[in-house]
């Protein structure tokens, strides 16, 4: 059974294309086959974050327009059996691209990989509409900001009017520390207020810019917290949804305050 | 240092968290998202409920609120409007 889910946000720069290239990553390591289609034409992001950019040949509009077969634009992530990126067009824009050809190719796509991973350009326009289309379901992405929940609300029903299943939440860069003294919103907050299930939470974290500096989706690593999260967020995606959440308050207590200041400990901890 | 200083700052002062903040301003940003209903346009309609109102009690506009809330499946007016007194017994406004 094979499954295409959108990853999708409204707003931009809350972590899409991350999250998508790192779900990605999470279900090939434990053994599924999956494309992630970066479905952004003309502000290609997808293949930097996965570190594959040196790679591109052909390009989702090159295959959509004939010019060149699917497996051949098609580029396997050497570090993990069975991942493949389809990176977008970066010189042409969305209107490239009409919702009858996307749905197209997410059918042989979804022919060939247990799951297709669509990383949806921020908006509401046509890009958007390219993107959920051929979409199974979808997968919100925001963080606890009012701008980006607000942006999540208004995505959650065109979600719906596009007729796809109750989407499933991604909580990005959560801040225990600020959470902690009231000055984020909690788990909870965001819950009452989006009204749709929690699929996982991702912590702020300096490592997701490491990573990205180095084309290497933290995912790969198996010591990192913020990899633990989305491996987790992977496997209740595969069908496993009790697998638990991770406690991301370590690192905030006063001891660990009280050792920064005196120069003990380094500030490479989840941020504050 | 700063963290410290934020923190102590609560406790004594006792601040309020911004997280509140944040809650009660969505609330109200996705209701108006949502039926398309400007904060003047629900003044003006607030000032138009009370003054139907008015005619028949005395009301306290002070503590006067009608507001919009979001349910589960439907968004509901509420409306708060604490009466003084009846103003006259058996009239009817013209």
């Amino acid at each position: 059974m094979s499954e295409c889910i959108v990853i999708t946000s409204g707003k931009g720069g809350v972590g899409k294309t991350t999250t998508t290239a790192n779900l990605g990553v999470a279900l090939a390591l434990q053994g599924a086959t999956v494309a992630v289609v970066d479905a952004d034409i003309g502000l290609r992001n997808l293949d930097v974050i996965l570190g594959l950019e040196n790679r591109i040949v052909y390009d989702l509009v090159h295959v959509i327009e004939g010019e060149c077969r699917l497996k051949q634009a098609l580029i396997r992530d050497k570090r993990v059996e069975g991942l493949f990126l389809l990176p977008a067009a970066q010189t042409r824009d969305k209107n490239a691209v009409t919702p009858g050809q996307m749905r197209e190719l997410v059918q042989k796509l979804k022919a060939e990989f247990d799951y297709v991973l669509i990383d949806c350009p921020a908006g509401i326009e046509q890009g958007f509409k390219n993107a959920v289309t051929g979409a199974d379901r979808a997968v919100i992405v925001t963080t606890p900001e009012v701008s980006a929940i607000r942006d999540a609300d208004r995505i959650i029903g065109m979600v719906e009017a596009a007729e796809l299943p109750e989407p499933t939440l991604i909580i990005n860069r959560y801040r225990s520390k600020m959470v902690q003294r009231g000055d984020m919103m909690n788990k909870e907050d965001i819950l009452e207020i989006l009204a749709i299930p929690l699929l996982g939470m991702v912590p702020d974290h300096e490592e997701i810019i490491i990573s990205a500096n180095r084309g290497i989706p933290v995912s790969f690593n198996d010591e990192s917290i913020v990899g633990e999260a989305y491996r987790r967020i992977g496997r209740r995606m595969a069908g496993e949804p009790d697998v638990p959440e991770l406690d991301f308050s370590d690192g905030g207590g006063l001891w660990t305050t009280f050792k920064r200041w005196v120069g003990l400990q380094p500030a490479q901890e989840v941020a504050s | 240092m700063n963290e410290m200083k934020q923190l102590l700052s609560r406790i004594f002062r006792n601040a309020p968290q911004s997280k509140e903040d944040a809650k009660q301003r969505l609330k109200i940003l996705l209701i108006h998202d949502q039926v398309d209903l400007t904060p003047a346009q629900l003044e003006a309609m607030q000032e138009e409920i009370t003054a139907v109102i008015q005619k028949y009690v005395e009301i306290d506009r002070e503590n006067t609120e009608v507001r919009l809330e979001r349910g589960e499946n439907r968004i509901a007016l509420i409306s708060s409007v604490p009466v003084r007194r009846v103003i006259e017994r058996g009239a009817v406004p013209a």
